[in-house]
């Protein structure tokens, strides 16, 4: 198993700094092009699901620095909004919610890399009070130093959003104004969709009628993914929900896949998300309409990525 | 020390109780409320259980009394002895009035305001008619019982009033961002406002239908304090005619002496107008034991005193005849007569929109017991739970009605049935709550999406919290309008599965009138309302099922 220290990662960096300037002059053939995706799965023995919350950390843990580590995004003084699933009053084993654990983890992460404020929150479905709280995320993103913020039904404002389908739509002015939104949806079955990943995260930071997107999900979906620009997306897949859902609420629809996947593209992100849940990408019209609006590359195979396995 | 000096000290302690009193009643109303996992505490609804009206009340309508209630014996030995301190010394609406009174104009006017007035013997006769009422099953006691209305009157219109001014005026600021030099006023605004959201709101401020009537009648009853020192409780309060009927010969007396100079003080400094200034005529029904009258007596010629209570004790008489008291038991029958007439009331008709909260009696039986304080009201979560207007009928006026339009019934929660002091609402376990039915969702197809305009929506059955899913959709091919077709997901509701939570109604995109709405056809608490015979028709095994589920 590989630790990223900041140590290591400062010569990680210096050693691909070094590389990209003397490669003109030594006409290196291999750049190591930063992985676009990263995907950590727990291999050997599975660990009891009472040892799900370490084994969730350090997924989170390996992922991020197989993409090159935290700090290859949050810079010095920033403030990062963590944007989880907090959708729904279901406690963590029944994965309607992101995995309380890897939120955490990415909330320490983002404060060792120098982030001077880590905010945590989502515009759910069911009442914040009660779905921060019963999801674990509250307590978690807490005690690891974030604060957990709840958003204000009458603080939403409106932007131009320029997208095809929605012209304007309220946002939630704090999240977008953070210097870095880490997209970190958990991998979910979803009636409509077929599957919820981190596209569909992101209808958390809207206001308005946000129930009227169904009647083009896609679309809306592309719209406001265009608008975030997303840099940096955690799909938590330790365990993932595979029908009943967005709500779920039957353990034997829970399944456990042990994997966190990180990514700066959406879309492969999406595309493997999609994988997992069992479907194919080009089954999820998100994923075929965000990559046909260039918004990223389902195929992630075909991006430079980093698979680890951690035991 | 001098019976006055005693008695000042008295009263100042007196004051210092009925703060405590007032703080303890506000702060056990905002603690209800959603918390950890946990159950609601059984102290919540302590001035109820305190509260021998509510007790009177309940055991006659539904012969039955619950749990904590029996604590109403001590409020009763207490006045059995002390009088009508419970009034004077502890009543957190009794100390709101005070404090209204305290507004009045000194001075002569003041002083006249002193005097007994006959119709102080109303509350007599409510109290009658509303225990004739109870004994036939109408438990109206709760429209006027003060807990009932102090409770109902804050969680309805004055919490949602003091989000009005705070939430609103909050965001208006937010919103202005306005600035007093360099100093900008969000600086103060928020802290306040996030204060009150977070441990007064604990969310988005609550609303609620109908708070205007009790807003309006809330209004009334403390405006009337500046015609009449604590009107309401000297004229109206039914529970405080029921305490002056328990205090008639209690042993603590006032003793008046020939050292009286007839200067009136104590009569101008009473509440109550209990007639402290005629030797021989106090009246113990009417006192409070506040002992204003003692603290305000210049030649000490008042003071309480021990009496035995086999001797016969020497009162003034509010002069309570045989015929005022056929009149109040006459317009008690009345009254019920008149609630009891339309055939909702007679469990003839069942009013779709009454969808009552998860473990609610049966219709009679609710009514029997539920005194309309809305402590449900408060602690629904969700904003859901509305005081009713009509849609009981007259006689359920202000008992809690689910509004799906405005929230809906938390899958997770149990809290309306843990919090109701008269268990007109059951506890129920939270295993038992998920399958107790409060109605039947129905899809209208005439404004559905699927069905209606040809577009791709089920919100309804993202939303449903049934494990299985009581909405299932099915994939069908639609016609549109240039020709061609669209295959699109029509939701259907499952009649086996479905519990009436109304989370698809609160959710439905239509914002006036949802498409898909609760009813309270299949109830569970009516065996009589239910238009389906439960799995008659079986279901696939697993409608829902996804091809590429895990």
């Amino acid at each position: 198993m590989i630790r990223t220290t900041r140590r290591s990662f400062l010569k990680q960096t210096a050693a691909v700094g070094g590389a990209a300037l003397l490669r003109p002059a030594l006409a290196l053939g291999e750049e190591p092009a930063p992985p676009a995706l990263a995907v950590a799965r727990a291999g050997g023995e599975k660990v009891p699901d009472a040892e799900l919350g370490p084994l969730a950390r350090l997924l989170t843990r390996e992922a991020m620095a197989a993409l090159g580590g935290m700090e290859r995004f949050v810079g010095k003084d920033d403030v990062v909004w963590i944007k989880p699933n907090i959708g729904w009053n279901r406690a963590p084993e029944l994965a309607a919610c992101t995995n309380p654990d890897v939120v955490a983890e990415l909330a320490a992460l983002c404060l060792a890399a120098g982030a001077k404020r880590v905010k945590v929150g989502d515009h759910p479905c069911h009442k914040a009070e009660q779905t921060y709280r019963t999801s674990g995320i509250q307590a978690a993103a807490e005690a690891a130093g974030a604060e957990v913020v709840f958003l204000d039904r009458s603080r939403f404002r409106e932007v131009d959003l320029g997208g095809k389908r929605l012209e304007k739509w309220a946002l939630y002015p704090e999240i977008i104004e953070a210097d870095l939104v880490i997209n970190v949806p958990v991998a979910k079955h979803h009636g409509l969709a077929r599957a919820t990943l981190a596209m569909k995260n992101y209808m958390g930071i809207i206001g308005g009628r946000r129930n009227a997107w169904h009647q083009d999900l896609a679309q809306c979906l592309v719209d406001i993914t265009a608008y975030m620009k997303p840099r940096l997306c955690v799909l938590d897949a330790v365990r993932v929900l595979t029908a009943h859902g967005p709500i779920g609420g039957n353990p034997a629809d829970v399944k456990r896949l042990d994997t966190v996947a990180a990514a700066t593209d959406i879309v492969a992100l999406d595309a493997l998300g999609a994988e997992l849940l069992g479907h194919r990408a080009a089954d999820i019209a998100s994923v075929r309409a965000a990559e046909a609006a260039g918004l990223g590359t389902a195929d992630w195979r075909s991006l430079p990525h980093a698979e680890r396995e951690v035991s | 020390m001098t019976a006055a000096g005693r008695a000042r000290r008295l009263v100042w302690l007196r004051r210092a109780v009925q703060t405590a009193g007032l703080l303890l009643f506000l702060g056990l109303l905002v603690a209800t409320r959603q918390r950890d996992g946990a159950e609601a505490s059984p102290w919540l609804q302590l001035w109820f259980d305190l509260d021998p009206l509510v007790l009177l009340g309940t055991w006659l309508s539904a012969h039955s009394v619950a749990g904590l209630s029996l604590l109403a014996l001590i409020t009763v030995a207490v006045t059995l002895v002390l009088g009508r301190v419970f009034c004077g010394w502890l009543c957190p609406l009794g100390t709101l009035h005070n404090a209204v009174s305290a507004l009045r104009r000194r001075g002569a006017a003041r002083r006249a305001m002193g005097r007994f007035s006959p119709w102080q013997r109303l509350k007599l006769g409510l109290l009658a008619a509303l225990l004739v009422m109870a004994l036939f099953g109408v438990h109206w006691l709760g429209v006027l019982d003060p807990f009932g209305l102090f409770t109902r009157s804050m969680t309805t219109a004055v919490l949602p009033a003091l989000d009005v001014i705070v939430g609103d005026g909050a965001t208006a600021i937010y919103a202005a961002d306005p600035r007093l030099g360099p100093f900008p006023l969000t600086r103060i605004s928020e802290p306040v406002y996030r204060f009150f959201r977070d441990h007064v709101f604990h969310g988005p401020g609550p609303a609620f239908d109908g708070a205007v009537l009790v807003a309006l009648i809330f209004t009334a009853a403390l405006v009337v304090n500046l015609v009449r020192p604590r009107f309401w409780c000297r004229y109206v309060c039914p529970l405080g005619a029921l305490l002056g009927l328990l205090s008639r010969r209690a042993p603590l007396r006032l003793v008046q002496t020939d050292a009286c100079t007839h200067c009136g003080k104590c009569a101008a400094s009473c509440p109550a107008a209990a007639q402290p200034e005629k030797p021989g005529e106090w009246l113990p029904g009417e006192c409070f034991g506040c002992w204003n009258c003692v603290a305000a007596c210049p030649v000490d010629a008042v003071d309480f005193a021990w009496e035995p209570f086999w001797r016969r004790p020497r009162a003034g008489s509010d002069g309570v005849t045989r015929r005022g008291a056929i009149k109040a038991l006459a317009a008690g029958l009345g009254g019920l007569l008149v609630l009891r007439l339309p055939p909702q009331a007679r469990a003839r008709a069942y009013n779709p929109a009454l969808v009552r909260p998860p473990g609610a009696r049966s219709e009679r039986e609710f009514l029997q017991r539920c005194v309309q304080c809305g402590l449900c009201m408060k602690a629904c979560p969700t904003n859901a739970l509305q005081p009713t207007l009509l849609e009981a009928g007259l006689e359920g006026l202000w008992t809690p009605v689910l509004v799906p339009r405005l929230g809906y019934c938390e899958y997770e929660c149990k809290l309306c049935g843990e919090v109701c002091p008269t268990e007109a609402i059951q506890r129920l376990t939270l295993a038992e709550k998920k399958e107790t039915r409060i109605g039947l969702a129905v899809i209208d197809t005439t404004r559905c999406l699927p069905y209606a305009y040809g577009r791709s929506c089920i919100v309804c059955e993202e939303h449903c919290p049934v494990p299985e899913k009581a909405i299932y959709f099915v994939e069908t091919e639609v016609p549109l309008r240039g020709g061609g077709t669209r295959v699109l997901k029509q939701p259907k509701v499952d009649a086996d599965r479905c519990i009436g939570c109304g989370i698809c109604e609160a959710k439905c995109p239509f914002q006036d009138r949802a498409a898909i709405r609760v009813t309270s056809a299949g109830e569970s608490r009516h065996p009589d309302n239910q238009p389906i015979l439960p799995g008659a028709e079986p279901l696939d095994a697993d409608p829902y099922a996804d091809p590429y589920g895990g």
